[in-house]
């Protein structure tokens, strides 16, 4: 199984819901500011005033490439997971299943898309949009991973115990 | 090792293609019963409906068997296993022996014992070459007869053809098994505006025609047509089992490591019976998930690996034209059967509509209309975590307005829910 080699990490706290890394995103994927084309998903909890930045994690089991009638959701080499748009037909099972209803729906085509990391380039668009607030940040290899932070834990308690 | 896969559908390839990916010595064979790579059934609506291509429903290509040295018998029916000899037989005679056997035959389509089922223009959905057959047949009028998922999108997809459709349906509601009434009555208020045309509660008594359809003859009506599609359920297959004395009930019966009593033969995929993941219940889902999981638990455990199967849970959608619903765990009617504190949590907004079946307060099953369902795998994390609706709620009430970031989850979730 392909790992994602790096990962998006997200901190509600400092997202003052601008939507900038949406527009970054459609323009990267579609070349248009179309919030609606973006694969980021600033969600707005309203009770809370708070702004959310959701978007897919790229689940190691990701169950929504087993539910995909279609077999259109593709485990990529960098390890996240795309929807094929020449197969999809917009039946919406990848968004149901998604534990954190992460894909977002072209709402020109009606098929469904998901966060590629923009693979090619240096950073995710989202993410240099973000430069500013750090809402989103990109983690490099290894750094969000619960073996990693136990490990670690491990470490800190050698340290604490040696002393 | 000798490993004979007997089924080339979902779970037959998972475990071939798993083993395969661990063990490079490994001697694989899958016996087929049909003459095509794996396919997806899930596909095959949607190919009959002209949304994709007929090479668009393959999983696999002949070369990815070759390329993994997997050997696929075209035509090879399996008919009896003799578990002392371990052997299986297959339609010709011919023998083939064993070191490990994975049952992944699948289940076959119940065919009622309907007058003049045997003419010709009655079709099903269910493999791909009955599937071609119905996509080449040039009708006008369709009946469906069963409204099960695959009778919708089968129902859906000759609407597309331009067929005049018919979908008779003899409980009280179309999805039965997967639906509760009020979400049901939705659907068919849809299907009915796309120009279906659905009748409940209605048996059909008789296919009419001498040599081909011309009619069904249901209890309430007669409706001309010259196509029938039979859609009403997969019984799981366990007469193969029987022949070398499996233990089955309503399926092969398998332990949490997919080995029927026989330990040296697995079963996974839709011919078996396996326990609900969130209740421990008896469960059939037949859904494709649930065959790939339980193939990878078999072929890692073929493999020599300590693995436990977590159990098996319903999730199935229901899409048509632009009609998005989706459903998971359990209904109001399965919940009918279980002791316990029972609540249902309904929202409504437009055309859009959410039902959360909760027990004890724990989510136990859902069902989703238009956007609700977008975020209806919220719901389904909180029944596999078996959150607490009362300790939300109570949550939800006195959290500091503005100041709890953290609990975002939560707080989307009990939007969801409508708290
Ligand atoms: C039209 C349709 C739509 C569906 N839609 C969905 C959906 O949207 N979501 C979902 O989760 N599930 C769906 N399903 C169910 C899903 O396809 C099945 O759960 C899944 O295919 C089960 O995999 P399996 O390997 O157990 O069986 P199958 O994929 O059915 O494979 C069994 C194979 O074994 C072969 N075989 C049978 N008997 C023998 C024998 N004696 N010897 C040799 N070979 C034999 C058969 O020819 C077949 O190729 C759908 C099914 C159909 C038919």
């Amino acid at each position: 199984m392909n790992v994602r080699r790096e990962q998006l990490s997200i901190d509600p706290e400092k997202c003052t819901g601008c939507r900038r890394c949406m527009i970054a995103c459609a323009m990267k994927h579609h070349g248009r500011i179309d919030p609606g084309l973006s694969r980021v998903n600033v969600i707005r909890l309203e009770s809370q005033d708070l702004n959310v930045p959701v978007i897919c994690m790229a689940c190691d089991t990701a169950p929504c490439i087993k539910v995909c009638p279609m077999n259109a959701r593709i485990r990529q080499a960098n390890g996240t997971v795309t929807t094929n748009p020449d197969v999809c037909i917009g039946c919406r099972a990848c968004v149901y299943i998604c534990p954190a209803g992460t894909p977002r729906i072209d709402p020109y085509t009606g098929r469904t898309m998901t966060c590629d990391m923009c693979e090619g380039e240096t950073e995710p668009w989202c993410v240099a949009a973000c430069r500013q607030e750090k809402a989103l940040t990109l983690c490099p290899t290894g750094a969000v991973s619960h073996r990693a932070a136990r490990q670690a834990a491990g470490r800190t308690k050698k340290f604490h115990t040696c002393n | 090792m000798k490993l004979v896969i007997i089924g080339n559908g979902i779970a037959g390839n998972q475990v071939a293609f798993d083993v395969r990916a661990k063990d490079p010595e490994a001697d694989i064979l899958i016996l087929s019963a049909e003459d095509v790579p794996e396919y997806d059934p899930c596909s095959l609506p949607y190919f009959l409906g002209g949304e994709c291509q007929q090479t668009d429903v393959f999983r696999k290509t002949p070369g990815d068997y070759k390329a993994h040295r997997i050997d696929l018998r075209f035509d090879a029916r399996a008919v009896s296993i003799d578990p002392d000899k371990k052997q299986v037989t297959i339609h010709t005679g011919e023998e083939i022996g064993y070191d490990k056997l994975v049952l992944a035959h699948g289940g076959d389509l119940f065919i009622p014992p309907l007058p003049g089922i045997d003419n010709a223009g009655v079709f099903s959905c269910k493999q791909l070459s009955e599937t071609r057959k119905l996509a080449a047949h040039n009708g006008t009028g369709a009946v469906v007869i069963g409204s099960g998922a695959i009778g919708i999108e089968a129902a859906e997809a000759l609407k597309r053809k331009g067929y005049e459709v018919y979908v008779i349906e003899l409980m009280d509601w179309i999805l039965p098994s997967l639906f509760d009434e009020p979400t049901a009555r939705r659907l068919e208020t849809e299907l009915t505006g796309y120009g279906i045309q659905v009748f409940t509660h209605e048996k059909v008594m008789e296919i009419k025609g001498d040599g081909h359809v011309t009619g069904v003859v249901t209890d309430r009506r007669t409706i001309d047509c010259d196509t029938v599609v039979v859609a009403t359920g997969v019984v799981p297959g366990t007469a193969l089992a029987k022949t070398a004395g499996i233990e089955t009930g309503r399926g092969i019966q398998v332990n949490r490591q997919m080995q029927t009593n026989d330990p040296d033969i697995y079963a996974c995929g839709d011919c078996v019976e396996t326990i609900d993941a969130c209740t421990g219940e008896i469960a059939m889902f037949q859904l494709k998930h649930n065959a790939i999981e339980q193939a990878q638990v078999a072929a890692r455990h073929i493999l020599g690996e300590p693995v436990r199967y977590l159990g098996a849970y319903a999730f199935a959608r229901a899409h048509f034209f632009d009609t998005h619903a989706a459903t998971f765990g359990k209904t109001q009617r399965a919940l009918d059967c279980v002791f316990g504190d029972k609540r249902i949590v309904e929202r409504e907004d437009k055309n859009n509509y959410l039902r959360v079946m909760l027990l004890d307060n724990q989510i136990v099953g859902g069902q989703a209309i238009g956007t609700f369902a977008d975020e209806l795998g919220l719901l389904i994390g909180a029944m596999w975590r078996k959150d607490d609706f009362l300790d939300i709620a109570a949550k939800m009430r006195t959290l500091p307005k503005g100041g709890a970031v953290h609990a975002w989850p939560m707080v989307r979730l009990g939007t969801l829910l409508g708290m």
